[in-house]
């Protein structure tokens, strides 16, 4: 059984909490304050302004929103474009490091079981041994 | 991450007829675009705010920055 939607009022406290952070930061790097209704605006303001990413994904008339999807959103600043197109670029490099990590691993593992069968004098099969 | 459930759980408020869904590297790069706009947005705001001699930022500096915002994003 799915566990329940959660109410639009919690996602936008979670937002909220989130800009609110985001917004100490930025007030910190400025020297300067923000009003609560300034937090307050902004967090409504990046609530909407998901939903308008997530039209414009749409688009594509896709049912996944892919990276690629993402990336066309920040066409329209060179800089924010380079950023995030440089960010996909790690998540695809992270990926496909964990890849390579779990195929080793169980390549390692499968190694580990033959030699054992073998009665070879090699002690790290031992850990691999099923009991 | 607690912040890339919240911004999955926001993308799929606003996919109300459940087609659509969003793929894990996605929800983190959405999730990074959300920053950079919330950072974007507050930063313009203190400077508007800064502008005008004033050291508090208000709803009114923020609706100044807003349209050009928009259009940048």
């Amino acid at each position: 059984m799915a566990a329940a939607q959660p109410r639009p009022a919690r996602l936008k406290a979670a937002v909220h909490y989130t800009v609110g952070c985001l917004c100490q930061e930025v007030a910190e790097d400025k020297d300067v304050q923000f009003s609560k209704q300034t937090i307050a605006a902004i967090s409504e303001i990046t609530f909407r302004q998901c939903g308008v990413f997530l039209i414009l994904c749409r688009h594509a008339k896709r049912s996944t929103v892919t990276t690629e999807d993402v990336k066309l959103l920040a066409r329209r600043s060179s800089c924010l474009l380079k950023y995030i197109t440089e960010k996909s670029e790690e998540l695809a490099l992270n990926n496909m490091e964990q890849k390579e990590k779990k195929k080793k691993k169980s390549s390692a593992v499968k190694e580990g079981r033959t030699s054992g069968e073998h009665e070879a004098a090699v002690t790290e099969s031992e850990d691999y041994n099923m009991a | 991450m607690e912040r890339e459930e919240t911004v999955g759980r926001l993308l799929h408020l606003h996919f109300r007829d459940g087609r659509t869904r969003v793929n894990g590297d996605a929800q983190l790069l959405m999730m990074e675009m959300l920053n950079v706009f919330v950072r974007e947005t507050a930063a313009r705001a203190a400077r508007q705010a800064q502008a005008e001699d004033l050291g508090k930022v208000d709803v009114e500096h923020v609706e100044k920055v807003l349209p050009q915002l928009l259009l940048d994003f």
